[in-house]
């Protein structure tokens, strides 16, 4: 790779000290310490450091981020065939979900990264890794169906506000994907909800475009029936092969990113369980004291865990560790009361179908207060040395 | 025998661990004592160049307590006095004669030392220029010797993962030990004795002196460490410390009335199965490894010592020297490479499947970020401190809360530091602020 260290080395200069192209140094220096991993000799102890850096940390949530976006691509071509009264093969539902996601993808990627060079040109800072995972978990939770223009305005809210103003990644205290996604679902509420989850839709009658979140039991059908009646059986919401936005849909890629978040420790497994816990207990509440038997109110805790964006949400929105609380008490907590608002506020609120996301960063603003009673009672709990 | 329990720390092994023979170094032409690794000195030099000294002749004092000398390891002529930057005092090197001459000291026999008061034996020790080798918790600096303590802790290993093993240099030692501890009891009622778990066997003679076993992870043989974890109260907080080698040659001092200038040192360097050394306090660096290429960073232990130059020589508390690697190339894609031969705690490289000694280099491996709030430093705190929260409280110029959180518990093993994905200089950081707030204290 001689060679392309050559390049670098050459075109060094044009992007430092009074090089024409030195507003673009953080791009420069983000390209060239992607390809050769930068040298820098420890100057205090300990004079050994570990392997892993920032860099490495975000590449393993996109890693584990790839399951569920390929099965996204192909269950969007799929939809979008079944949408137009065709079935596709693998391939073909593959090739036409691409064109799709793939857009979508890139317009979030392109447009964050303007926003953050730009930042960083102005800070004199590095590109910061964190942007990565939000440049991709963003799209992940969108409609296919979503014109390009919103994918850009809702990156872009959400990299300025959820995160640049803040002062950059590790300094926010939303989550920044969410923050996008937030942003674009109060502002353009149509492209968001309703009937927008299948591209091509209308071609072909009886063809629901709905999420399973939507559905709600008609006369005296219970909601397990209903549910079933609109194809969306245990088995299907496992398997990923329902409506829903592109990341979203199947439990069974998102428990493989999850599994490899664990097993890597990427991810804090406290939150997931926590919040797993929280999910359940709460469905289960709702489920021996609710009344409505045609409402999620009495769906019980398995279709409340596969239905929704909620695995998705704990697994890649809740583990972000920025926004997260920094102590395990506090990560118990804070996941336990994102499962507890995501059941709420699907079977409590009339407004709003789903309840993930909003339940996230609700819980992201409290966690620097759970962290600061956790470290409270830790210091009270201490031998004191003053 | 009570066990400590510290479940936290560095359990990854490295490459580099020194064999258990010794050899004997040749006598060296020159010999310093170092003032760089002396806490909070603020030196006054008795000598200068040209001066003939003995052994045990003071070079030079600590003007905040004059009584504390430091005293010359050889017999010669003072060839150098060496200044750094803002003319702080670096070393001061003597050349050795042929034949050495002893400065005489008090001494008192076995029986005498079992009935002498107190306040001799500190006289005794203060004089012989050993009464440094007690550092006080905290802050680590030299103790004072019109405090009791509440409790002396005995380190048998000293701070580095592979400094000298205490069996070695315990060995035919246990009468002398015992006389030590024997000594310390005068000064405080507690003394605490530790060792490894797996030193335990080559320690037998010893057994019955043995307090505390600690587990054989590092940093669990750190005084800070083992303090946070024996602590009931407050009071106990100002412990005092010695190292095993250390309360060996005070016995000595006061036996034979000499400076004693013998110690047992290691030299650990990757790919390298190198033997214990018996040295001389202040040996040049270069006795010790001779084969030092422009490509090797020589430190006095890799988690918690202190750069040391080449051509410069040991210090006082310094037994240990590490030479790491310094990385040249840069990996081409390292970020996203399997790693099988990488070191690291985290699970995030296939290295951490197998149980192989790991690599060490003196790479950051990664550039400055700012905290992700990972909390991976919590994770491995063995005095169970939040290093991200208290760094932060630090940055924001919050002390009250940065103490309140346990900033003095810190043992600055340094474990905080290596494991953090950001790079933040967290070691350093609270090191600085426990410093500040010592000097600011007293």
């Amino acid at each position: 790779m001689k060679w392309l260290k050559r390049i670098f080395d050459k075109s060094e200069k044009h992007f430092s000290g009074s090089g024409k192209l030195a507003k673009a140094h953080a791009l420069f220096d983000a390209t060239k310490t992607v390809f050769f991993h930068p040298l820098r000799r420890t100057a205090f102890i300990p004079f050994l450091r570990d392997c892993l850096d920032l860099k490495r940390y975000m590449t393993f949530v996109l890693i584990s981020l790839v399951p569920v976006t390929i099965f996204g691509i192909y269950n969007t071509g799929y939809r979008a065939g079944l949408g137009s009264g065709v079935e596709l093969d693998l391939l073909d539902s593959f090739l036409h979900g691409s064109y799709y996601v793939i857009p979508i993808i890139l317009v979030s990627y392109v447009v964050g990264l303007f926003w953050e060079i730009l930042f960083a040109g102005i800070r004199k800072h590095k590109i910061s890794e964190g942007f990565l995972v939000t440049g991709l978990l963003f799209p992940l939770t969108l409609p296919a169906t979503i014109p390009l223009w919103q994918v850009a305005l809702g990156i872009s809210f959400g990299v300025i506000i959820g995160k640049e103003v803040f002062g950059g990644t590790g300094r926010n205290i939303l989550n920044p994907a969410l923050t996008a996604r937030a942003f674009v679902y109060f502002s353009y509420p149509v492209s968001m909800s309703g009937e927008i989850w299948i591209p091509n839709l209308g071609a072909v009658d009886g063809m629901s475009g709905a999420t399973p979140l939507a559905v709600a039991a008609q006369g005296n059908q219970s909601i397990l029936a209903a549910l079933s009646d609109m194809g969306f059986a245990l088995k299907n919401l496992f398997w990923g092969f329902v409506p829903g936005s592109i990341g979203e849909t199947s439990v069974f890629c998102i428990v493989l990113g999850m599994f490899f978040l664990l097993v890597t420790r990427i991810a804090n497994f406290r939150i997931i369980a926590g919040g797993i816990a929280g999910l359940i207990f709460t469905a289960i509440v709702f489920y021996l004291f609710g009344e409505d038997p045609g409402s999620w109110i009495k769906a019980g805790p398995l279709y409340h865990l596969f239905a929704g964006s909620f695995l998705f949400g704990i697994t890649f929105m809740a583990t972000d560790p920025v926004s997260a609380p920094g102590t395990n008490e506090a990560r118990w907590i804070f996941g336990f009361l994102i499962g507890f608002f995501t059941v709420t506020i699907r079977v409590a609120n009339p407004a709003f179908v789903e309840g993930t996301m909003l339940a996230i960063l609700f819980m992201n603003v409290f966690a620097p207060l759970l962290d600061h009673m956790v470290v409270k009672y830790k210091v009270s709990k201490r031998i004191p040395n003053v | 025998m009570e066990k400590v329990n510290i479940f936290k720390g560095f359990k990854t092994r490295l490459k580099g661990e020194p064999d258990l023979s010794i050899i004997k170094l040749p006598k060296p032409s020159t010999i310093a004592v170092s003032a760089l690794d002396i806490p909070f000195i603020r030196p006054r030099i008795l000598v200068k160049d040209g001066d003939k000294v003995k052994i045990g002749s003071p070079l030079f004092y600590d003007k905040q307590n004059p009584d504390i000398q430091y005293l010359c390891p050889g017999a010669g002529v003072v060839q150098k006095i060496v200044f750094g930057a803002r003319r702080r005092l670096h070393e001061v090197v003597v050349q050795l004669f042929e034949k050495e001459y002893h400065v005489e000291f008090e001494s008192l026999t076995k029986k005498a030392l079992g009935t002498a008061d107190t306040q001799k034996i500190i006289d005794i020790l203060i004089k012989g220029g050993l009464w440094q080798c007690l550092r006080r918790l905290p802050a680590r600096d030299t103790a004072d010797p019109k405090i009791q303590p509440p409790l002396i802790i005995v380190c048998l290993n000293e701070n580095d993962m592979f400094a000298p093993h205490p069996g070695l240099y315990l060995e035919n030692e246990t009468s002398f030990f015992e006389l030590g501890l024997s000594l310390l009891r005068k000064i405080s009622k507690r003394v605490v004795v530790a060792a490894r778990k797996n030193h335990l066997e080559k320690l037998a003679p010893l057994n019955t002196n043995i307090t505390h076993v600690i587990p054989d992870l590092y940093p669990a043989w750190n005084p800070g460490a083992i303090l946070f974890h024996i602590k009931k109260t407050a009071d106990e907080n100002n412990a005092w410390y010695v190292t095993g080698q250390h309360l060996l040659l005070m016995v000595k001092l006061i036996l034979t009335g000499h400076y004693p200038i013998e110690r047992i040192a290691t030299v650990s360097r990757e790919n390298d199965k190198k033997p214990h050394l018996l040295i001389r306090q202040g040996m040049p660096v270069k006795s010790l490894a001779p084969s030092l290429g422009k490509n090797d960073l020589i430190t006095s232990g890799m988690f918690s010592g202190r750069i040391i130059a080449p051509d410069s020589h040991m210090g006082f508390f310094e037994n240990t020297l590490n030479i790491l690697k310094i990385k040249n190339e840069e990996e081409f894609l390292g970020f996203i490479r399997p790693g099988t031969a990488k070191t690291t705690v985290s699970n995030t490289f296939l290295s951490c499947l197998f149980d192989k000694p790991g690599q060490a280099d003196c790479d950051t491996h990664g550039e400055e970020r700012a905290c992700i709030n990972c909390a991976c430093c919590h994770r491995i705190c063995p005095n169970d401190l939040m290093p991200n929260f208290i760094m932060k409280a630090l940055h924001g110029d919050d002390l009250e809360d940065a103490l309140d959180m346990g900033l003095l518990d810190c043992c600055n093993c340094g474990l905080c530091s290596y494991t953090c994905p950001c790079k933040i200089e967290l070691a350093h950081i609270f090191q600085d602020a426990m410093n500040a707030y010592h000097k600011d204290k007293e």
